[in-house]
């Protein structure tokens, strides 16, 4: 990057790599947060976390190489991953909504089943009382 | 001239190295935190100050050129971007997940006030 400064640019080089190599270990902890996660929402959050140390790395690609049309692709990468958040988010909103429902209905046919099974043996207590009162 | 050169050079590495220091934090509350919306508060930790001086660092280093004014663009845009998807995440979240009170108890603002009333009560009883 400094082309005039032979000094300043290795150690520019060496710790652009260093940079690089911490990168790559934030790489490889979202790609573990995202097989552990138990829901849908830890997985969609880790995707959208693994945006953030990618576009730095871009940059920091473009000052190693010492090119800088890298930038581009990282600016089509951010809108991308957003794009990606957004919609999976309104798709598994929709799923859930369904799915819950479903599971209320059921539930309340469930909650009626067993209401009038108490009223039915609640009258049959009350039946015998009335025939041994009798 | 050359001494400009490594001014320009160490200070971009100490935004740099402050940026690492913020992703780390990141990654470690979201390691430790228990709860999804627990965890996209310290996810939002890493994206906006750690990207934030990580890139500030590499538009020193560019220079005063068409790359830094686009690594500019990157971010603002990201800072425009970031919170929507925090919220399309946290809306996903509550949505979703039926018997969410296990996890994350909610007060009633009626509540909160009964609540100091009770504690004052018991502190007058003991005392």
């Amino acid at each position: 990057m400094f082309a005039d400064m032979p000094a300043l640019n290795s150690a520019c080089h060496y710790f652009m790599i260093f940079v690089f190599g911490a990168f790559a270990v934030m790489f490889i902890l979202c790609l573990i947060r995202m097989i552990i996660g138990p829901n849908v929402a830890d997985r969609l959050l880790a995707s959208n976390m693994i945006g953030g140390p990618v576009i730095c790395t871009i940059a920091v690609l473009g000052i190693l190489l010492n090119e800088t049309y890298l930038l581009d692709v990282g600016l089509i990468y951010t809108l991308i991953s957003f794009l990606a958040v957004v919609i999976i988010s309104q798709i598994y909103i929709g799923v859930y909504r369904e799915k819950n429902q479903k599971q209320e209905l059921r539930e309340k046919k469930l909650a009626e089943q067993t209401a009038a099974q108490a009223a039915k043996e609640t009258a049959a207590v009350k039946k015998s009382e009335k025939r041994e009162e009798n | 001239m050359e001494i400009l050169n490594w001014i320009r050079f160490i200070l971009a590495a100490v935004l740099i190295t402050a940026g690492l220091v913020f992703y780390a934090i990141q990654f470690i509350g979201v390691f430790r935190f228990q709860y999804i919306l627990t965890r996209m508060h310290a996810a939002a930790i890493g994206d906006t100050l750690g990207m934030g001086l990580v890139l500030l660092g590499t538009t020193l280093i560019y220079g005063f050129s068409m790359a830094s004014l686009k690594v500019v663009i990157i971010l603002a845009f990201m800072w425009f971007t970031s919170p929507v998807c925090s919220h399309l995440l946290a809306k996903l979240e509550v949505l979703s997940q039926r018997h969410r009170d296990d996890r994350c108890p909610v007060v009633k603002a009626e509540d909160i006030g009964k609540m100091h009333e009770n504690a004052e009560q018991e502190k007058e009883a003991e005392a």
